[in-house]
C-alpha cells in the first residue's frame, strides 16, 4: 500500500481551517448567479457592509423622525440620494484598492460593476419603503419615488464610471437631484413632489437608461478608456 | 513543547502548533486507519481528523493522552466515513472491555478489531451472533439460552464453543 | 507559443507608451529591463489584458483577447501581479488569495485548496489568518504573488515582485519563478538588473516604448564589454545598450 502524501493532506486541513464558511447570503448569491466569484465579490461591495448600511438605515430613521415632527415625508428625498452615493461608491478605482488586478479576472470587472450596482439599489429600495411604511405621508404609502431614484442612480453610475472617481460620481449625482428638487420647490411649492410627478415619470426612466447604454458602452472592451473605463 | 501544551496551543488558534502535532502524528495514524478503511480513504480520513482536532481541542483536557485522543477523532471520523459511504463496519461494538490494556490507543484497536471479528460470525441477528450476545455479551444462563433460542443444551454448548475458536481465529489473524 | 505579439502598439491621446514591439514567448522565465517609463508597465498590462493595443496582433496562450469569450478562458490561466497591487485591510492573507481564487473561477471546494498551497508556496502558512493591515510591505507583496500563481497560470506576469523583500526572499522568490517558468512563460518586469541575471533565461531591454536588446544575459553581458558605466558585468551590458538608444 502506497503511504499517504501527507503534503497534500495538510493542504486539505490549512484548506478548511484558515476558510471561513461563507455567509448565508453568499450561497444564495452562489447559486442564483451561478458564479461563486461574482457571488463573493457581491457580498464584498464596500456599500453593503454592515456599517454602509447602518449608515443608510440610520439617516432614513432621523429622516422618518423628522417627518412625523413636520408632518410631511422626507423619505422620497432621502432614499434616492442614499442610493446615489452606495452606486458610486460600490466599484471602481477610488473604491476598490486592487482594482487593476481586478480587470485581468475572469470574472470581469464590468460584470462586478453591474451587479454591485443593482445590489445596492436593490437594497437600498427595500430601506427606502420599510422607511416609506413608518414615515407619514398626505395620500397613504407612496413608493412614486423609486422612479427618480433609478435616475439618480444611473447617473451616479455613469459618472462614476466617467471619472474614475466615487466622490465625483456622488456628488455630480446628489447635485442633479438637488436641482431636481429645488426645481420642484419652485415650480410647486413642495419639495418632495420632485419624487412624484406623473409628466415626468417618463423622462426619468429614459435618463436612466441613457446613463446605462453610456456605462454599457464605455466598459464594452475592457481598459478602453485612459481614466475610469472598466 | 510537550503533545498537551500543543494541544493547549491549538485551542488558543495557533496553527503551527497544530502542524507540529500533525508532524509528530499524522505517520502512526495513518498507518493505524489503513486497518479500518480503504487504503484510498486514509488521506481523507486523516484530513478530517486534524480538522476535528482543530475543531474540538477546547475539549481537551490534558492528561499527557494527546495521542489517544487524536486516535479517538480518528475512529470516529473513519466511522462517519464508513457510514457515508455504505459499509456497516464499525457500528456494532460489543461492550466488552479488552482486558488489561490500559494504552488507550490499543484498546480502541482491540475494540474495532473485536468488532471486525464478530462480523466474520454473520450479521447482527443471525444464529451465532444471538448466541455470542445472549451466552456472553448479557451473560445468561446456558438454559434460558437455550429456551430463547429453541435448542437444547448441549447445542448451546457446541455451539459456544465453536463460536469462541471462531473468534480466536479471526482475532488471532490479525495479531490482537 | 504563450505569447505571439506583433506590432504592438499603445497610446494615451498623443503620447505614445509602447511602439510597434514585436514580442514571442514559450515556457521559462523572460525578464522585461528598462528605465522608468520605457513602457514596461504598460506592455505588461497588454499581456494581462488589462487594457486593449491601439494596434498590433496579440496572441496569449494561444488565442485572440480581443474576442470576449477567449479573454475570459485566457483570463483563467493567467496571473498578474501589478507594481502597486492594493490589498483589503480587513481581509485575512487566506481570504485574500481565496478571493481572487473564486474571481478566477477556480470553482469554491478547489479554490479553498489552491489558496492554502499558494499562502505554504510563499511562506506565508503562519499568517494565513492574519489580517493584511498587520501585514509588512514585504510580506503584501508575497501576497500579492500568491494571488498571481493561485490558479497555476500558464502565463505568469509580475510588475516589480521584487519591491520590499529582502535579499533571503529575493532567492526564495527566483527559486519559485524558476519552478514555475519549467512550464509555464513567466515575465518578469524590474528595474533591478542583478533579478534578471539569476533568474532569467531570456531578456528584453526597453526603451522610449521599443525594445532596443532582445536576448540571453549572457548576450547582455557581452554587449558591455569594455563599457565603462556599471558595477557588474550585466550591469554593463545594460548601460551600454541604454547609451546607443539614446543616441
Amino acid at each position: 500500500m502506497m503511504a499517504a502524501d501527507l503534503d497534500r493532506v495538510w493542504e486539505g486541513v490549512t484548506a478548511r481551517i484558515w476558510a471561513s464558511q461563507p455567509a448565508a447570503v453568499e450561497r444564495v448569491a452562489r447559486r442564483l448567479l451561478r458564479s461563486p466569484g461574482l457571488a463573493r465579490a457581491l457580498v464584498t461591495t464596500p456599500s453593503l457592509l454592515g456599517s454602509w448600511l447602518l449608515a443608510s438605515a440610520a439617516v432614513l430613521a432621523v429622516g422618518v423622525l423628522v417627518s412625523r415632527e413636520l408632518g410631511t415625508t422626507l423619505v422620497p428625498l432621502l432614499a434616492p440620494a442614499l442610493a446615489g452615493a452606495g452606486i458610486a461608491y460600490s466599484y471602481g478605482p477610488g473604491t476598490d484598492p486592487a482594482y487593476e488586478l481586478t480587470r485581468s479576472v475572469p470574472v470581469s470587472a464590468r460584470t462586478v460593476l453591474l451587479a454591485r450596482a443593482l445590489a445596492v439599489f436593490a437594497v437600498n429600495a427595500a430601506l427606502g419603503v420599510a422607511a416609506s411604511l413608518a414615515a407619514p405621508a398626505a395620500g397613504g404609502v407612496t413608493v412614486a419615488w423609486l422612479v427618480p431614484m433609478t435616475a439618480v442612480a444611473a447617473l451616479c453610475l455613469a459618472a462614476a464610471t466617467l471619472t474614475g472617481s466615487p466622490a465625483a460620481g456622488a456628488a455630480i449625482g446628489l447635485a442633479g437631484w438637488a436641482i431636481a428638487v429645488l426645481a420642484a420647490q419652485v415650480a410647486t411649492g413642495g419639495a418632495e413632489r420632485a419624487a412624484s410627478v406623473p409628466a415626468l415619470i417618463l423622462p426619468d426612466l429614459l435618463f436612466a437608461a441613457a446613463c446605462v447604454a453610456v456605462v454599457l458602452h464605455v466598459t464594452r472592451i475592457p481598459g478602453d478608456r485612459v481614466r475610469g473605463g472598466i | 513543547m510537550d503533545d498537551d501544551e500543543l494541544v493547549a496551543a491549538v485551542a488558543g488558534g495557533d496553527d503551527a502548533a497544530l502542524r507540529e502535532l500533525f508532524d509528530r502524528h499524522a505517520r502512526w495514524l495513518e498507518a493505524r486507519l489503513g486497518r479500518l478503511v480503504p487504503a484510498d480513504a486514509v488521506e481523507d480520513v486523516l484530513q478530517e481528523t486534524f480538522v476535528g482536532a482543530w475543531q474540538g481541542s477546547r475539549r481537551y483536557r490534558p492528561q499527557g493522552r494527546a495521542g489517544g485522543w487524536l486516535w479517538g477523532i480518528a475512529v470516529r471520523q473513519a466511522a462517519l466515513w464508513l457510514r457515508r459511504n455504505g459499509r456497516s463496519g464499525v457500528r456494532a461494538w460489543p461492550a466488552v472491555e479488552p482486558p488489561g490494556d490500559d494504552n488507550p490507543e490499543d484498546a480502541a484497536l482491540a475494540q474495532v478489531e473485536l468488532a471486525r471479528a464478530l462480523a466474520q460470525l454473520g450479521p447482527a441477528g443471525s444464529p451465532r451472533r444471538e448466541l455470542w450476545r445472549l451466552l456472553f455479551v448479557e451473560d445468561r444462563p446456558e438454559a434460558e439460552v437455550a429456551l430463547r433460542l429453541g435448542i437444547s443444551r448441549g447445542t448451546v454448548k457446541s455451539r459456544a464453543s465453536r463460536v469462541r475458536q471462531a473468534l480466536r481465529a479471526a482475532l488471532g489473524r490479525d495479531g490482537a | 507559443m504563450n505569447i505571439e505579439v506583433q506590432g504592438l502598439t499603445r497610446g494615451f491621446g498623443r503620447a505614445t507608451a509602447v511602439r510597434d514591439v514585436e514580442l514571442s514567448a514559450d515556457a521559462g522565465v523572460f525578464g522585461l529591463l528598462g528605465p522608468n517609463g520605457a513602457g514596461k508597465t504598460t506592455l505588461l498590462r497588454m499581456l494581462a489584458t488589462v487594457i486593449p493595443p491601439s494596434s498590433g496582433s496579440v496572441r496569449l496562450l494561444g488565442r485572440d483577447p480581443a474576442a470576449h469569450r477567449e479573454r475570459r478562458e485566457i483570463r483563467r490561466r493567467l496571473g498578474y501581479l501589478p507594481q502597486q497591487l492594493g490589498y483589503y485591510p480587513n481581509f485575512t492573507v487566506f481570504e485574500f488569495v481565496e478571493y481572487f481564487a473564486l474571481l478566477k473561477e477556480i470553482p469554491p471546494a478547489r479554490a479553498a485548496r489552491a489558496a492554502a498551497s499558494a499562502v505554504d508556496r510563499v511562506q506565508l502558512g503562519d499568517r494565513a489568518r492574519a489580517k493584511l493591515r498587520t501585514l509588512s510591505g514585504g510580506m503584501l507583496r508575497r501576497v500579492g504573488i500568491a494571488q498571481a500563481i493561485v490558479n497555476d497560470p500558464g502565463l505568469l506576469l509580475l510588475d516589480e515582485p521584487t519591491a520590499g523583500l529582502d535579499p533571503e526572499q529575493r532567492m526564495g522568490f527566483r527559486a519559485l519563478l524558476r519552478e514555475i517558468g519549467g512550464s509555464a512563460t513567466v515575465v518578469v518586469s524590474t528595474h533591478l538588473v542583478e533579478d534578471v541575471g539569476a533568474a532569467c533565461d531570456r531578456v528584453a531591454l526597453m526603451y522610449d516604448g521599443r525594445i532596443v536588446f532582445h536576448g540571453s544575459p549572457a548576450e547582455l553581458t557581452d554587449r558591455g564589454l569594455g563599457h565603462a558605466v556599471g558595477d557588474a558585468p550585466l550591469e554593463r551590458g545594460y548601460a551600454a545598450v541604454l547609451a546607443q538608444a539614446r543616441l
